[in-house]
């Protein structure tokens, strides 16, 4: 339970992180999705149950405060989680081209299910969709690639320091 | 037996979450197509929860770019305190003007005796997030229920229509643009008096659609709203028509828009809580007028 909280509170900091300060970057589309990076180090860390739950939940709140009238991250991040945990074993995790790789790919993927999602539910037209596939998806997916190790690491260090507290709280 | 199933849920523990969750998800997909109030309090719950975050972040954001712009500004401020005057000067000569326009406009107005007049009430609300993904375009405000905030309200700002309100906790509320895939809105060619319906395409532009082949529509022609869907004031004006398509045969032509309000860097946004239709002076005059006193009854009659 205590795992749970910190990692949702550090899912929500993350959030807040990709809503606000992505309209500072001076190309928007290239906009990096934090809370798929967490979703992903989570893939490779927690327990079925809390890292599915916690991903749920992260794709719940990217769906509250997006246009998206369905909620079709919180469809798509448990998909994402349980993607990697399933091959979690036969990735090396340390390589920081690995998660690079991984964090584009699975950003791009993630990208095209939505826009096919939106399109069949939503009866929504995407006038220009490959063009816009590569103009929007495309520096989007770099993007989150690029950023995907630093946030392993951030995430890492920080419920390392957390946690490694709190147990010599309780030795003490 | 309950052994039994003791153990194929533990074997199977990984696929059984997957199920769940996932139907959990296409049930809260369900339950927000169908706009039931138990997937709104949700929806309003964890926006009052996570928005302080946002605020926080945003707060942040905008001292820390204050103070990298600092220094580059101080050398332009002189030049732009000279443009600001000039342009003040500017804004109180037309605002004399518009005045003028005004008061004669009232009068026509008594002389035909037109038999309403709209007003408007707004409450002002500050952008503390944006959409985190690239293919919705929506952003977090900071006023909600208890500011009168509901759901449907039209958010507009001064250079334009922005977008509607989605979603709604307490205190925040998470506004859909007009350029998003899932709004649509009716709206009007202010030179022609054309109908139309704007319609979100992403990246800052709006599609026209069921525009009339007949209507003479030009490039730069400014489209408002209509005033007959949702909470929409009629006259606001939603953008610039910026391309025209009359390729090919049918009914209709192709046009696209380009939003007045810069919808990427939108900072602050009025919302309208109210869209009151008030008689005019004239009916009001008539309709206050005294009733005649009744007959006083004479003693013997």
């Amino acid at each position: 339970m205590k795992h749970f909280g910190f990692f949702l509170i550090l899912g929500i900091v993350l959030l807040s992180l990709q809503v606000v300060w992505g309209k500072f970057l001076p190309f928007p589309p290239a906009r990096p999705d934090f809370t798929l990076a967490f979703t992903l180090y989570l893939g490779f860390t927690s327990s079925s149950f809390i890292g599915g739950s916690l991903a749920f939940a992260l794709g719940y709140l990217t769906d509250l405060f997006t246009g998206n009238v369905f909620g079709f991250y919180a469809l798509t991040r448990p998909l994402l989680f349980y993607g990697v945990q399933l091959y979690r074993s036969r990735f090396n995790l340390d390589g920081f081209v690995f998660q690079s790789l991984l964090g584009w790919v699975t950003a791009f993927l993630e990208g095209c299910f939505v826009v096919f999602l939106m399109m069949t539910l939503n009866a929504t037209t995407v006038p220009n969709l490959y063009s816009k596939l590569f103009r929007l998806l495309l520096p989007q997916s770099v993007a989150t690639g690029i950023v995907a190790p630093f946030v392993f690491i951030l995430v890492n260090r920080t419920s390392a320091f957390v946690f490694y507290r709190s147990k010599v709280g309780l030795k003490r | 037996m309950r052994i039994r199933s003791f153990f194929f849920v533990r074997r199977h523990h990984r696929l059984i979450l997957v199920i769940a969750l996932l139907i959990t998800a296409l049930a809260l997909m369900s339950l927000r197509a169908k706009q039931r109030s138990g997937v709104d309090f949700l929806d309003g719950l964890w926006l009052e929860l996570c928005s302080p975050f946002h605020e926080v972040s945003t707060g942040l954001a905008k001292n820390l770019q204050g103070l990298f712009h600092l220094p580059f500004q101080s050398s332009r401020l002189g030049e732009e305190n000279i443009e600001l005057r000039q342009q003040v000067a500017r804004l109180k000569e037309e605002n004399s003007r518009l005045k003028e326009a005004a008061l004669a406009s009232e009068r026509l107005r008594r002389l035909l005796e037109f038999k309403e007049t709209v007003r408007i009430s707004m409450v002002g609300a500050e952008v503390i997030g944006r959409d985190p993904s690239s293919w919705f375009k929506s952003v977090t405000i900071n006023k909600g229920e208890k500011d009168g905030v509901r759901k449907g309200m039209a958010v507009t700002s001064p250079e334009g229509v922005v977008g509607q309100v989605l979603r709604t906790g307490p205190h925040y509320s998470v506004v859909l643009l007009i350029t998003d895939y899932n709004s649509a809105l009716d709206g009007l060619i202010q030179r022609t008096r054309g109908r139309t319906i704007v319609e979100g395409r992403g990246e800052n532009r709006c599609q026209l659609k069921y525009l009339l082949r007949t209507e003479d529509v030009v490039v730069g022609d400014i489209v408002i709203t209509s005033g007959l869907t949702g909470n929409f004031p009629k006259g606001l004006v939603i953008g610039e028509i910026r391309r025209v398509e009359k390729e090919g045969q049918g009914v209709f032509q192709e046009a696209e828009l380009v939003p007045c309000a810069d919808l990427s860097k939108l900072e602050e946004v009025l919302v309208i809580t109210e869209t009151r239709v008030l008689p005019s002076p004239s009916v009001e005059a008539k309709e206050a007028k005294p009733k005649k006193p009744a007959p006083i009854r004479r003693k013997g009659r």
